[in-house]
C-alpha cells in the first residue's frame, strides 16, 4: 500500500498533472464557458492525490515545515475551491428606491447543491443613489445608500458602490454597472382595487435610446410605456445621474389610441385608470455568496509565508553565495566545473575558498527523496556548505 | 488629451539614461577593452549605476508629471504601464546591480531588454486615461507592487540565463569570462527564480482579493488571470524540473526565458487585447 503511494507521489506524475493543468488552461483561454470544465478538474484532481502522497511519504516535503505548510495550503486551496462551488450563490437583483430586498426578486440564481445560507433572513433597503460620469460617458464612483437593521432591530444608513459590497450575513451585494429609472405606476380598474408598482426601464444611459417597457393590467390589453427622460447627461463634459435630477413624460400606447401621461397625471386607459404618480430609480446589484472566501485568504497566505520561511532558511543560511562544485547539495549541471569554478563567488572582490566541509551547521540536507529520479538529488534548494560568502561585495 | 504631455521630455531623458547606461555595461565586458584601467578597476560599474539611478530619477519626475497631469497614477493605459514598469525595473535593478556585483555583467542582458519596453513607449500616444471607479481600491497599490518585485526578478533571471546560453558561443564566453562558472550562474538565477514564485503568489493572492471587492468574484478565468495562472505554472514547473533533473545550462536558460517570455506576454499583451472585466474598464 505504502509503496502504491509512494508511486502516487512520484514528481513525473506531478509534471504531468502540471503539464495538463496548463493545457487544460490554455485551452479555455478567453472562453472559460465554452470548455468543458473537465479541462481543469481532471489534472487537479491529479495533482491532488499527488500532492496528498508525496505529503505523506515524501520526506523533503513532510520534515520541512515550510514546505510542508505551502503544499498544505495548495491541497486547501483546491478542496476549499471545491466546498466553495458547492455551497455558493450567485444571482442578480435590481432594487426600485424606497423598495426593500425580496429574495423572491433574485434572477439568474446559481447556487451550488449545498448552499446552507440564509437568504431569506436577509433584509435590507434601498435608498437614493448617484452615480458619477466623466466627460466622455465614463462612469466613475457610485454611491448607493442603503438601510440595513442594526444589532438593536434600527435601521442604519450606509453608503456602498463599486469596490465596497453591502455584506449580510455573508451574502455581497455589489453595485453594477446595470441601473435606470422606474416609473411608479396605480392602475385603478373599474371594478376592484387599485394596485401600485413600478415598470423598470432599460439600463440606463446604456439604453437612453429605448427607454420602453410594457404591461398587460388584469383583464385588459397590453399596455407600451416608452419614457421620455430629461436627465443632466452630457456626453462632452462631467455630469451625475440622480434621482433628483431627472424627470420624464411617460408616452402610454394601447392598441388604440397614444397618450403622454406628465409626472403626477393619470389617463383613461380601456377598463381602468393609469397614474403616473413618481418617477424612481432602480439599481442592479450582483449577489455572490461563498462562504470559504475568508479561509481561501488565510489559507493562500499561510501557504504562501511557509514556501517565503523555506526559501529564506535556505537563503539565508548562505546569502547569494554560491559554494564549489564539491558540494553535493549544489547541482552541477554542466558537469565542466573545474578547480577554479569551485572556488567562484558571485562577487568581484576577493575570492572566498569555499569548503566542502558540509559537517558545519547549515550543511547540506540529504534526505531520502522517493520522489527524485535516479542521479538526479541536485537540489537548488539544498542548503550550501556552512561558509558564508557575501555575494555582493562593496567594491 | 489633456493639455501639453508634459512628461515626454522626462520620459526621453530617463530613456537616454539607461541608453548610456546600456552602453557603458557593454563597453565593460568587451574583451578589447578588459585592459583599460576604467574597465579593469571596475570604475565603469560605478557608471552604470549611476546611470541607472538618474534613469529612475528622470523616470520618477516623468511620472510625476504625468500624474499631476491627468489626475492619476499610471494604472490604466498601455504607455502609462511601460512607463511605470520601466521605473519600477529600473529601481530594482539598480538595487540588484548594487548589491549583487557578480551579476554586474548581465545586466548587458537585462538593460537590451528593458529597452524594449522603452522603444515601446516611445511608439505610444501619452493619450489621458480614464481611472475606474474600481481602481480606488487600496488592494491596487498591494497587487501592482508585488506584480513590480515579481517582474524584476524574472528580468534578473533573465540576465542570468542570458549569459548561460550566450557562454555557448566563444563571444559570450569571452564576455562573461569574469562571471562565475554556469553552475554558480544557474543557481543564483534559480534563487531570483524561487523568490519570484513567492511574490507572483502574493500578486495572485492580492488581486484576488481586489477582483473580488472590485468585480465580486475573487477568480473568473478571465483572460489575463488564465494567463497570469499559466505564468504561475510554469515557474512551479521550471522548478520542479530544475530542482529534479539535471539539466544543462543551456536549457535552464532557456526555461527562465520562456518563463519571463510568459510573463512578458502577460504583463504587457493580454491586457490590451482583452476585451475581459480585467482590462479595468468595468
Amino acid at each position: 500500500m505504502f509503496t502504491m503511494i509512494q508511486k502516487l507521489a512520484s514528481l513525473k506524475f506531478t509534471l504531468a498533472g502540471m503539464i495538463l493543468l496548463a493545457i487544460g488552461a490554455s485551452l479555455s483561454y478567453g472562453n472559460p464557458t465554452g470548455v468543458s470544465v473537465w479541462v481543469l478538474i481532471v489534472p487537479m484532481v491529479m495533482l491532488a492525490m499527488n500532492l496528498s502522497a508525496a505529503i505523506l511519504t515524501n520526506p523533503r516535503i513532510n520534515q520541512q515545515s515550510g514546505l510542508l505548510t505551502f503544499h498544505v495550503s495548495l491541497l486547501s486551496i483546491v478542496i476549499l475551491a471545491a466546498v466553495g462551488r458547492l455551497t455558493h450563490m450567485d444571482a442578480h437583483i435590481e432594487l426600485v428606491v424606497g423598495s426593500e430586498f425580496s429574495h423572491q426578486n433574485l434572477q439568474e440564481v446559481q447556487s451550488g447543491p449545498l448552499h446552507g445560507g440564509d437568504i431569506e433572513a436577509v433584509s435590507f433597503l434601498q435608498g437614493p443613489y448617484s452615480v458619477q460620469y466623466a466627460p466622455g460617458m465614463q462612469r466613475g464612483l457610485t454611491h448607493s445608500h442603503v438601510k440595513v437593521k442594526n444589532m438593536q432591530g434600527e435601521w442604519q444608513d450606509t453608503v456602498v458602490g463599486d469596490d465596497r459590497p453591502l455584506v449580510i450575513d455573508g451574502y455581497r451585494f455589489y453595485t453594477t454597472f446595470n441601473k435606470g429609472f422606474a416609473p411608479v405606476l396605480t392602475w385603478v380598474p373599474d371594478q376592484g382595487q387599485a394596485a401600485t408598482g413600478t415598470v423598470n426601464m432599460p439600463s440606463y444611459p446604456l439604453f437612453d435610446y429605448k427607454q420602453d417597457n410594457h404591461w398587460t393590467p388584469p383583464g385588459g390589453d397590453e399596455i407600451k410605456f416608452w419614457l421620455q427622460l430629461q436627465t443632466s447627461m452630457d456626453v462632452e463634459s462631467a455630469w451625475v445621474l440622480e434621482q433628483s435630477s431627472s424627470s420624464g413624460v411617460l408616452i402610454v400606447t394601447t392598441p388604440t389610441k397614444r397618450h403622454e401621461v406628465p409626472l403626477g397625471e393619470s389617463v383613461r386607459l380601456g377598463s381602468g385608470r393609469l397614474h403616473f404618480g413618481e418617477l424612481r430609480m432602480w439599481m442592479g446589484y450582483r449577489l455572490f455568496y461563498d462562504p470559504t472566501i475568508q479561509w481561501m485568504f488565510f489559507v493562500s497566505i499561510a501557504g504562501v509565508a511557509g514556501l517565503g520561511y523555506y526559501f529564506w532558511k535556505k537563503i539565508n543560511l548562505n546569502p547569494w553565495v554560491e559554494g564549489s562544485a564539491t558540494d553535493t547539495s549544489i547541482p552541477t549541471n554542466t558537469g565542466a566545473e573545474t578547480e577554479k569554478d569551485s572556488h567562484s563567488v558571485i562577487a568581484s572582490g576577493t575570492v572566498v575558498s569555499t569548503s566542502p566541509d558540509s559537517s558545519e551547521a547549515g550543511g547540506p540536507i540529504h534526505v531520502p527523496d522517493s520522489r527524485a529520479e535516479p542521479n538526479q538529488h541536485a537540489d537548488v534548494f539544498a542548503e550550501n556548505s556552512g561558509k558564508k560568502q557575501a555575494l555582493g561585495d562593496q567594491a | 488629451m489633456n493639455g501639453i504631455a508634459s512628461e515626454l521630455p522626462w520620459l526621453w531623458a530617463g530613456l537616454g539614461a539607461y541608453f548610456v547606461a546600456t552602453l557603458i555595461a557593454m563597453w565593460g565586458v568587451v574583451p578589447r577593452f578588459a585592459g583599460v584601467p576604467f574597465v579593469k578597476t571596475k570604475r565603469h560599474e560605478v557608471v552604470v549605476l549611476t546611470f541607472l539611478v538618474i534613469g529612475v530619477l528622470l523616470l520618477t519626475l516623468a511620472i510625476s508629471a504625468r500624474w499631476i497631469r491627468i489626475g492619476h497614477g499610471p494604472w490604466i493605459s498601455l504607455f502609462e504601464l511601460l512607463m511605470s514598469q520601466l521605473w519600477s525595473l529600473g529601481i530594482i535593478f539598480s538595487l540588484l546591480y548594487w548589491r549583487l556585483s557578480g551579476l554586474r555583467p548581465s545586466a548587458v542582458i537585462v538593460l537590451p531588454v528593458m529597452w524594449i519596453l522603452g522603444s515601446w513607449v516611445l511608439t505610444l500616444e501619452p493619450t489621458a486615461s480614464h481611472f475606474p471607479a474600481t481602481y480606488y481600491n487600496s488592494w491596487k497599490w498591494v497587487h501592482v507592487g508585488l506584480g513590480k518585485v515579481f517582474l524584476a526578478l524574472l528580468l534578473a533571471g533573465v540576465g542570468l540565463a542570458g549569459v548561460m546560453i550566450l557562454r555557448r558561443t566563444q563571444r559570450g564566453l569571452r564576455w562573461f569570462s569574469s562571471m562565475p562558472s554556469d553552475a554558480v550562474v544557474d543557481h543564483l538565477a534559480w534563487r531570483f527564480m524561487m523568490l519570484a514564485l513567492v511574490f507572483d503568489s502574493l500578486m495572485l493572492i492580492a488581486g484576488a482579493v481586489w477582483a473580488q471587492d472590485a468585480w465580486g468574484r475573487y477568480w473568473a478565468w478571465d483572460s489575463l488571470e488564465t494567463s497570469a495562472f499559466l505564468t504561475w505554472l510554469f515557474l512551479a514547473i521550471g522548478l520542479h524540473v530544475r530542482l529534479s533533473y539535471r539539466v544543462p545550462a543551456w536549457a535552464s536558460g532557456l526555461i527562465i526565458i520562456g518563463i519571463f517570455a510568459m510573463a512578458f506576454a502577460t504583463y504587457f499583451g493580454m491586457p490590451y487585447i482583452s476585451p475581459s472585466a480585467h482590462k479595468g474598464m468595468v
